[in-house]
């Protein structure tokens, strides 16, 4: 399995009339507008010739509009320069990208993307003080652990023996530290370690970093996990 | 500083006038190692500062030891008059296991590399970023504001300070770099790759590394820490297997 490390943020964008495709946002500087010298061209008399931008600057991005006729907006509203968060939506004319953030923890705590009905059902102690609410936790299928099912509510959460593991495993040859479960923005990668023989997902060997994604299969150190994320946020497939 | 027994990696730039910015930078970087050296002997030394859910308890213990450092930083500042408003900076990195644990205060940064790719894991604590951030200005403006100077944050100053804390999973071949604003400043991230990549050994980067900060303007106190995991996560392993060995 090819290995997927800390991935940069991504645009899923869905031009009008056209599929949908997904740009990593890898450079320091994306270019969005209609002539070809932009790195996200848009054909489309209704769009600028260089519309709009979006600039890394260290850990977060920012979309400037770059004074164009039709302006730019961010979940529906027009902006010049705004910070870029998880899942905000930018519309330039009749198209739309979402900004998926997979970049490690955002200084500002990301704009909650709470639904107030779901956060009631929540229990007290998975609403951290100064992170997102609770948006994944892990079911055990089989295997010697603690409880039967974890939140996770850290930005690392440890699968394995050790105190303090989110996910305790507690079989006589567990390893310390089996895996680990990272969290960015809204997104969950699992990682394996050298404290485990194999980690699987979805009975596929993980060697090194891997996005987990809502239903995925987790095995290692001898227990079965299931990984559920509760957030709606996510594509669906239409 | 680097304390591999402990794990700790850190960067300290002071601030004030005369020698009092090297003073506070060098009472800040020994209060924490030395709470965190405290904490390896007795586990149940009290936590300064709220307990924060979302990160290990070793993650909390740096962000305890740095504001044990911030109120020994305060304290020296009343002191003596020409230390009247000292403070510095802060970048940590605490390793554990396979799980390192970052804290800073201020616009001392880190970077993590990885697989031939360069990512800050922190943002500065600075007027311009934060002016970043709310978009008033740009990048480019930042970059040529007289403010850029400008923290909004750092250790002395109060009496107790916000640390800005996160923890991520690393691996063996990962490199770690905290660096002073010196670096950042003047040297792109693509060029501090460039050197990370080579082949040299880790003083003979850092030394390239604070050569180019100084050819770009930089303040001469540019400071550096490069950690290459390969040989770190081996050690952890090698220095558990002596302690078992040894009387």
């Amino acid at each position: 399995m090819p290995e997927i490390l800390s991935q940069p943020a991504t645009l899923r964008v869905k031009l009008h009339g056209q599929g949908v495709r997904h740009i990593e946002l890898t450079l320091e500087t994306l270019t969005i507008g209609r002539k070809a010298d932009n790195t996200l061209v848009i054909e489309d008399p209704a769009v600028s010739g260089h519309h709009a931008r979006i600039v890394k600057v260290q850990a977060v991005f920012f979309l400037e509009d770059l004074k164009s006729t039709n302006g730019t907006a961010i979940n529906g509203m027009p902006i010049t320069r705004h910070q870029l968060r998880d899942a905000d939506v930018i519309t330039i004319g009749q198209h739309r990208l979402v900004f998926q953030e997979n970049a490690t923890s955002n200084t500002a705590a990301p704009a909650p993307f709470v639904d107030l009905d779901r956060t009631t059902v929540l229990r007290g102690t998975d609403r951290t003080p100064d992170g997102p609410t609770l948006t994944a936790k892990v079911l055990v299928v089989a295997g010697k652990t603690d409880r039967l099912e974890y939140p996770l509510t850290k930005h690392v959460n440890v699968i394995g023996s050790q105190d303090g593991a989110a996910i305790r495993l507690t079989g006589w040859f567990a390893p310390k530290l089996a895996a680990t479960i990272a969290r960015r923005g809204h997104s969950y990668s699992i990682s394996s370690s050298k404290g485990a023989k194999s980690l699987l997902v979805n009975g596929t060997n993980v060697m090194g970093q891997q996005d987990l994604k809502d239903g995925d299969q987790i095995e290692v150190a001898g227990v079965k996990l299931t990984f559920s994320l509760l957030s709606g946020t996510k594509n669906t497939s239409r | 500083m680097a304390d591999p027994s402990l794990g700790l990696y850190v960067v300290c730039d002071g601030m004030g006038g005369g020698n009092a910015g090297e003073i506070a930078s060098t009472l800040a970087v020994e209060a924490i190692q030395a709470h965190l050296a405290e904490a390896v002997r007795h586990a149940d030394l009290p936590l300064i500062g709220p307990f924060n859910a979302t990160v290990s308890v070793p993650a909390n213990r740096l962000a305890s030891a740095i504001r044990a450092a911030n109120e020994v930083v305060h304290r020296e500042s009343w002191s003596r008059p020409d230390y009247a408003g000292m403070g510095t900076t802060v970048v940590a990195a605490l390793l554990h296991e396979e799980v390192l644990a970052i804290a800073h205060v201020g616009d001392s940064r880190f970077y993590l590399v990885r697989n031939g790719t360069i990512q800050a894991l922190t943002t500065d604590h600075s007027w311009v970023a934060e002016q970043i951030l709310k978009g008033l200005i740009t990048q480019e403006e930042a970059e040529c504001s007289p403010r850029r100077n400008i923290v909004t944050k750092a250790l002395g100053v109060e009496s107790s300070v916000d640390v800005e804390l996160t923890e991520v999973p690393v691996k063996s071949g990962d490199m770690l770099l905290l660096c002073s604003d010196g670096l950042t400043r003047g040297v792109h991230p693509n060029d501090i790759l460039h050197i990370l990549s080579g082949s040299e050994d880790l003083p003979a980067m850092s030394d390239r590394l604070i050569v180019m900060a100084n050819e770009a303007g930089g303040d001469d106190n540019t400071t550096v820490v490069i950690v290459s995991l390969r040989d770190e996560l081996q050690a952890g392993l090698w220095e558990r297997l002596k302690k078992q060995f040894v009387a």
